[in-house]
């Protein structure tokens, strides 16, 4: 009795507090908890008319519509291109900012190394559809930027269709994420390189060590410790496109009806099945599937974090 | 003492030319795109522009301005940019503001719901049932409403209101203020950083979407003009794919003169949706280091 009074005269006093926590955690509810409670119509037989209490009353049609996934004609296509586009994405982008913050760091001049680092990053809050628009104009058949070039060196006689065919997509996707986010996740490194006691530096120079092996034997293994978390954070989101998460973006913008052997993955599919055609159930199984792999990759990504470094992300 | 080796010279070129190779491809494509927008539509179509615009003109964003379409899309922009920011950077401050009181009861309760929902998502499906249902398709709303209460915006927010001390608060408090005059009047001038670095990335985040312009809105009057950019371009890339040989562009339907093409109106739509982000750059910089180091703190 005396505790409930206790507690009714604390929280009397937070009164305040405790509304507009309770009004953010209502948004909260609603934005995110309610659209995660609805993931389960993958297992039911939902219509759209069946409004939102629909998702949790319809009936019950068990694993009916991973196993049509399963057996979809697109099945392998989808699974295959997000896996190849995720992997590739990680493999190529991700050591290029480490390189380009031990090369930011290895410039001499001071203006020149801001000057170029300031604009490095510009990129990464210029939205995809823009960049989308750059490489439509360098890459498109007719008066693309490259095609012209190409043709006036002599290279190629007849214009490339690099937009239209399945085996350049990747290679643009890779090259547009690099020029994307090079700059922005070089901050990082370029800040655990800075925090290198410049002592060790000293030390090795005295021992008459030269540039390539300082770079290699102290700048390397101090932000060891930087990369290990920023690859397990990246491989947290893998089938969401790594750090930048832009799978979806770069697929749907990039991929056309031309290239799409190569550009339909997971995401752009569960967007086709469900709001294209209607397939509402069956859009959520797949985007269900991806959650799945997603969550997984989380822990485990997590749990590896914990081994390594001692704490968890 | 410094003598530069040979090792020194050879790694100061390699450096030099991978800063000078990513400063021209960085900087290279915005400059292409903004002399093709200022070049006659005609007689960019020839090619062969590379440094400097060949028949100078400022039709291209003469037309993007007259057209109905765009002129919408542009003001629906700056409007969802302007209110989505400020009603979100306000409603999200007073929640982190209450969450960030130590005595606040149940806020271990709220905090992992809050971090629970950072990493996970209902995703696309349900996402668009809650807003069929909450009659938020096809309104200017779902550009500003599911945007309210930003989680990752809120721990960054809730770390750095943990910092401010209750000295400050308390002797208000005493005065009678209530929780929104404190917050307002105390909490808000005091933290002048985190809100500047919160506010300009949701303004350049309002400005660049194009998502849930493209699928949950389908009254043309409530676009974006980074949907009407990505619309633009994808009109082009399909008739290039489906019929190879359409030599001619085909026009907008926008009145009055013939000096401009698809492609020179797209690249002027280009150049009006970046000059915004390139004007807010120089204060996007100062502050979002800041708000990177904050975010560490309690990530």
């Amino acid at each position: 009795m005396l505790k409930k009074t206790a507690f009714m005269k604390s929280f009397k006093k937070q009164f305040e507090l405790q509304v507009f926590a309770i009004i953010g955690i209502i948004f909260l509810i609603i934005f995110s908890y309610i659209p995660m409670a609805g993931i389960i119509i993958a297992f039911k037989d939902y219509k759209l008319t069946s409004g939102l209490l629909g998702m949790f009353t319809s009936e019950w049609v068990g694993l009916k519509y991973f196993r049509e996934f399963v057996n979809d004609i697109n099945f392998t296509m989808v699974v295959r291109n997000t896996i190849a586009m995720s992997m590739l994405k990680l493999v190529f982008t991700f050591p290029i900012p480490i390189l380009f913050a031990i090369a930011l760091n290895e410039v001499g001049n001071q203006k020149v190394k801001r000057v170029v680092q300031t604009v490095s990053y510009l990129p990464h809050f210029i939205s995809w559809v823009v960049v989308y628009g750059m490489i439509f104009s360098f890459f498109n058949q007719q008066n693309g930027l490259i095609n012209q070039l190409l043709v006036k060196m002599g290279l190629i006689s007849d214009s490339l269709l690099f937009l239209a065919e399945a085996e350049y997509f990747l290679p643009l996707v890779i090259l547009s994420d690099i020029w994307k986010g090079m700059g922005w996740w070089a901050i990082i490194f370029l800040a655990a390189i800075s925090s290198v006691d410049p002592c060790l530096y000293e030390a090795a120079i005295v021992d008459g060590a030269g540039r390539i092996r300082r770079i290699w034997n102290i700048t390397l293994p101090s932000i060891k410790g930087t990369i290990i978390i920023v690859l397990i954070l990246s491989l947290g989101n893998l089938l969401g496109g790594g750090l930048g998460g832009s799978n979806f973006d770069q697929a749907y913008l990039i991929g056309n009806k031309a290239n799409f052997r190569a550009s339909e993955i997971l995401q752009t599919y569960t967007l086709r099945m469900g709001l294209a055609q209607g397939r509402f159930a069956y859009a959520a199984a797949i985007g269900l599937l991806q959650s799945v792999i997603s969550v997984i990759l989380i822990y485990s990504s997590n749990f590896f974090a914990r081994k390594i470094t001692g704490e968890g992300l | 003492m410094k003598i530069r080796s040979k090792e020194d010279v050879f790694i100061e070129l390699i450096v030099s030319i991978i800063l000078l190779v990513v400063f021209i491809i960085t900087v290279y494509p915005f400059f292409y795109a903004l002399i093709i927008s200022f070049n006659n539509g005609i007689d960019a179509i020839r090619g062969g522009i590379f440094l400097w615009p060949r028949d100078f003109t400022t039709e291209n964003y003469k037309a993007v301005f007259s057209s109905l379409r765009l002129l919408s899309a542009f003001f629906v922009s700056v409007l969802r940019t302007v209110i989505g920011t400020v009603t979100s950077v306000i409603f999200t401050g007073i929640v982190s503001y209450s969450l960030s009181h130590k005595e606040l009861l149940f806020r271990k309760t709220y905090m992992n719901l809050i971090i629970f929902a950072m990493f996970f998502s209902g995703g696309l499906i349900p996402t668009f049932i809650l807003f069929k249902n909450l009659h938020l398709l096809n309104s200017f709303w779902v550009y500003i409403i599911p945007y309210q209460f930003s989680v990752f915006n809120a721990i960054i927010m809730i770390s750095f209101f943990r910092e401010i001390p209750d000295a400050i608060k308390e002797s208000v408090r005493i005065d009678g203020a209530n929780e929104l005059t404190i917050f307002f009047r105390i909490i808000v001038p005091i933290s002048t950083p985190v809100f500047a670095t919160i506010a300009l990335f949701n303004g350049v985040f309002h400005w660049n979407s194009w998502f849930d312009s493209a699928f949950f809105v389908t009254d043309n009057k409530l676009k974006t003009l980074s949907f009407m950019l990505m619309d633009l371009i994808k009109q082009a890339d399909m008739t290039r794919v489906m019929a190879a040989t359409v030599s001619d562009y085909q026009r907008l339907d926008m009145q009055g003169s013939t000096t401009y093409t698809a492609e020179t109106i797209r690249m002027a739509t280009m150049m009006v949706v970046t000059i915004p982000i390139i004007c807010i750059y120089p204060f996007l910089q100062k502050y979002f280091i800041k708000g990177i180091m904050l975010g560490s703190v309690k990530g």
